[in-house]
């Protein structure tokens, strides 16, 4: 078993339900090749740095997964079918994986999660323009 | 005999940030961090300028190339908008 991490974009016109259609079965395919998830979140609408097929918008789906080989290739394969999904990439984390590590991996992300989504709602109010975000990165610098 | 004029010294010590700041993790996910390392057209800068080293520079290329190529950073120009 490999750790994984996959970040696809999809189009941001699509409905809820199409949304968790693909999420759920990108879960299947992983679960049919026996591996588990360890977190899936959304990073909900965000701005993309260029446009991909004509789309300045898209949807951030992140799932980080143990999985086989097999299971990247089919939901890769599955991706490219799909005409929703924008783009995606899946890396490699961990060449090898115990279930121990998987359930101590799971808790922490579940804890990690938590604090991040947190962290992104207080975010979004305090500064939400991206010319902000610079400038508070310049003074960092210095 | 003039003087020559001297060449600008101030060659301030540069530590490499991730190998100061060891809490510090290099992932692509992180743009705010990535954002420090390349300039405002998106290249990414060089290691004799910001100053990390070799293994950390070699990360953050990678970093780099991952977000551009979910569109987390632009690969030219100034993000849109």
């Amino acid at each position: 078993m490999r750790r994984y991490e996959t970040v696809f974009i999809l189009r941001p016109g699509q409905s809820e339900d199409e949304i968790s259609t693909i999420i759920d079965n990108t879960k299947k395919i992983i679960l049919d090749e026996k591996g588990s998830i360890i977190s899936l979140g959304r990073w909900g609408l965000r701005k993309l740095a260029y446009t991909i097929k004509k789309e300045n918008q898209g949807q951030y789906v992140f799932c980080d997964y143990a999985g086989t080989p097999a299971a990247v290739a089919e939901i890769e394969r599955k991706f490219r079918i799909d005409d929703a999904v924008l783009k995606y990439l899946t890396i490699k984390t961990a060449e090898a994986i115990t279930a121990e590590e998987i359930d101590k991996a799971i808790a922490e992300a579940d804890a990690k999660l938590a604090a991040f989504a947190k962290e992104a709602s207080e975010g979004d109010e305090q500064h939400s323009p991206e010319d902000e975000d610079f400038a508070e990165e310049t003074t960092d610098e210095e | 005999m003039a003087q020559k004029p001297q060449k600008k010294l101030f060659s301030r010590k540069k530590v490499c940030r991730f190998c100061a700041d060891k809490e510090a993790t290099i992932d692509y996910k992180d743009v705010k961090t990535l954002r420090n390392f390349v300039t405002e057209r998106g290249k990414i800068i060089p290691r004799r300028i910001v100053g990390t080293c070799a293994t950390h520079q070699r990360q953050l290329c990678e970093a780099i190339k991952q977000a551009r190529h979910i569109a987390l950073l632009p690969y030219s120009g100034a993000a849109q908008g």
